[in-house]
């Protein structure tokens, strides 16, 4: 624990030194080279990031048991993750090939692991500025909500510890069709979506084969953007949604969001282990503001109703039967029904915020105290129904051109049998140091 | 009371004249700066009180009153980035979210200075009134009103160049008349296609004290845009406009 705060304070020591590359104002003249501005048919970019993070445990946490119940970690874990995101285009006439890929490296307690993935590859024609047509790995990012989108039906489920990171897509055919009106109504566009679901194909996105369509309307009307959203398909159940967002003052913007999905199926794993499951109709909904003071505080502030979350009861269950066989292995040895709790969770109780109604809160400072490119802030969910919370204070600087530096630590805090009480950890800092070329 | 009654009329007639010469002149000012739909290039520098700057690189391209779209090219952890502006409505794309989000006027995507109602600026005439106008020397000076409260700054008072009918100075002030920041344009320069205008654009703020940001302007040329370029859909898309 002690080698990983050692590392992290000298790592902020280094790169928050002021940077000796920015060149001092020399007289008056400024320089614009036309080299800047020369538009090239590629381009290739992206990020280094290094990560590293100290985990303090919750050794009575339930998913602590399902995570580390045949190994002894002590109270702390460390990890060092360092992510390469590259991305790269080339351009000629009407199409562009875009292709960003992620690649990661952790140390963990599990020693080391990489994985690269291809998060977005896509093939774009654009034969007019109101049509475009993209072929590939793409993702949509359907919803106006901040912390979670309930409509973002062809995305993968974003963290809302951060909700602003690059995430993988799927395998889409997708199109924008947009028209401008004078008027109230100043946009439409619409923008279909086909999702094939096969073996090698999208297979994450479900284990059943087919080729599933959806479709986004959008309108921009009396300053109000207006999302219509529908999926359907074989391979997950109908569902409609419809969000918004518009700003009631030039400082004040309220949103929301609203889906229905048809025959949901939710999972269930009762205290004595056994799996069933429930199907039901689920609404989902989200209303947020964001409000920027005078003094540039910026506070985002949501209400979210999870229609395919878990109550007090269900969850309750599972903490009981993974405690339960928890006791049975350090008996028995018999670890079975304690892997098949760790199978369950993926996707599942093990998702971010699993329950049924939370709220979030972030405040953040633009340079308090006039300390130039440093944004202090802090984040919060609370889980409504057991009242356990997370809070998350982090400052941010971006004094150094092209880096990034953030130092953010994490507090759980919650009673025995309640969401943020039973997560693996109690505590958790990591300082993230990422470089833009 | 006749001379009265005639002085009166007098005034009462004179002063449309007066209103509409302001008008005019600022139109004749917001085409001189730009053409109605243009492409441009810009840099902005953020200088700070001990010498050290940061610096943006923009693509905008403006249609008509009220639309205007600006792409970030540089820094690198800003490239990609685009703002749009339609009417009083305003977002910012990040290609990493891969969503916009609705931002307001006094806010700013680049810090220093310069705020988003700077990158994205509309014509004059099309947010404020000429309230006065004079004549001082080799100079007008325009007192502007804000049309609706939307707009970043509620008043502005203008001096242009008569010969030129350029602005060279304009102090952005708040409704009880305090002063936010002051806007200096200098060296004008010839961008070709009849725009001769300044290229140096240089502000300071009694708020920030010791802060100084520079918008320099490069090929500045006139072109039509389809409306369709001004929607949140095409934001992504903002680079293909680029040749």
């Amino acid at each position: 624990m002690g080698q990983t705060i050692y590392w992290m304070i000298l790592w902020v020591v280094i790169l928050a030194i002021p940077n000796s590359g920015g060149a001092k104002e020399e007289g008056k003249e400024y320089k614009f080279d036309p080299s800047e501005i020369e538009k090239k048919p590629y381009h290739i970019g992206g990020y280094g990031e290094f990560r590293p993070v100290l985990n303090v445990l919750d050794q009575n946490a339930a998913l602590y048991k399902v995570k580390f119940y045949n190994r002894d970690e002590g109270k702390t874990t460390e990890e060092y993750n360092f992510k390469g995101l590259l991305e790269g285009s080339y351009e000629k006439d009407a199409a562009r090939l875009f292709m960003r890929f992620n690649y990661d490296w952790n140390h963990t307690y599990e020693g080391w692991s990489g994985e690269g993935k291809l998060y977005e590859g896509t093939l774009s024609l654009k034969p007019l500025s109101s049509v475009s047509l993209d072929l590939g790995k793409k993702t949509l990012k359907w919803g106006k909500g901040y912390a979670w989108n309930p409509v973002a039906f062809i995305d993968r489920p974003k963290d809302p510890e951060e909700p602003d990171l690059a995430l993988e897509g799927f395998w889409v055919g997708s199109g924008d069709f947009i028209k401008s009106f004078p008027g109230p109504l100043k946009t439409i566009s619409f923008t279909p979506v086909v999702l094939p679901v096969s073996e090698k194909v999208n297979d994450d996105f479900s284990q059943v084969e087919d080729i599933n369509v959806a479709g986004k309307l959008y309108f921009l009307l009396y300053d109000t953007d207006i999302d219509l959203i529908a999926f359907t398909g074989g391979s997950r159940t109908t569902r409609y949604g419809i969000d918004f967002s518009r700003n009631m003052t030039t400082n004040f913007e309220i949103h929301g969001e609203f889906a229905y999905i048809e025959d949901f199926q939710k999972k269930l794993v009762d205290a004595n282990g056994n799996v069933s499951s429930k199907n039901y109709d689920a609404v989902s909904y989200l209303l947020g503001i964001r409000y920027l003071t005078q003094t540039d505080t910026t506070f985002i502030f949501e209400y979210y109703r999870n229609g395919t979350g878990y109550t007090e009861n269900e969850i309750q269950d599972f903490y009981h039967f993974i405690d339960k066989e928890y006791d049975q292995y350090l008996l028995t040895g018999n670890d079975s029904l304690l892997k098949k709790a760790s199978n369950v969770m993926a996707g599942t109780y093990g998702r971010p915020n699993p329950m049924t109604d939370y709220l979030y809160l972030r405040v953040s400072q633009k340079e308090p105290f006039d300390i130039l490119y440093f944004t202090p802030a802090v984040s919060g969910i609370l889980n409504l129904r057991d009242q356990s919370f997370s809070i998350s204070p982090e400052a941010l600087y971006t004094g150094i051109t092209n880096l990034e530096l953030r130092l953010k630590a994490m507090f759980l805090v919650g009673k025995g049998d309640t969401e943020f009480g039973e997560k693996p950890n109690d505590f958790k800092i990591e300082f993230r140091a990422r470089y833009y070329f | 009371m006749i001379r009265l009654g005639i002085s009166f009329a007098v005034l009462v007639l004179a002063m449309p004249v007066f209103a509409l010469d302001g008008t005019q002149l600022l139109r004749q000012i917001d085409r001189n700066l730009n053409p109605e739909s243009f492409e441009m290039y810009r840099k902005l520098i953020n200088v700070e009180p001990d010498g050290r700057k940061k610096e943006f690189v923009l693509y905008s391209v403006k249609k008509g009153l009220d639309k205007v779209v600006a792409l970030f090219l540089a820094p690198a952890s800003e490239k990609g980035r685009s703002t749009l502006r339609l009417g009083e409505n305003m977002w910012l794309y990040i290609p990493n979210v891969g969503k916009p989000i609705r931002i307001t006027s006094l806010q700013s995507v680049v810090g220093g200075v310069f705020n988003n109602s700077d990158i994205l600026q509309l014509d004059y005439a099309a947010e404020y009134d000429a309230e006065k106008l004079e004549e001082t020397g080799s100079e007008y000076f325009l007192q502007l009103k804000a049309k609706n409260k939307t707009v970043a700054y509620d008043r502005l008072k203008m001096w242009a160049d008569k010969n030129k009918k350029l602005p060279t100075k304009i102090e952005c002030r708040t409704e009880a008349d305090m002063l936010i920041k002051t806007l200096y344009f200098k060296e004008t320069k010839d961008f070709g296609g009849g725009i001769v205008r300044p290229s140096v654009l240089e502000t300071d703020s009694p708020l920030y004290k010791g802060y100084k940001s520079i918008m320099i302007y490069a090929q500045i040329k006139k072109r039509d845009f389809k409306d369709e370029v001004f929607t949140l859909t095409f934001m992504p898309n903002i680079d293909s406009l680029r040749k």
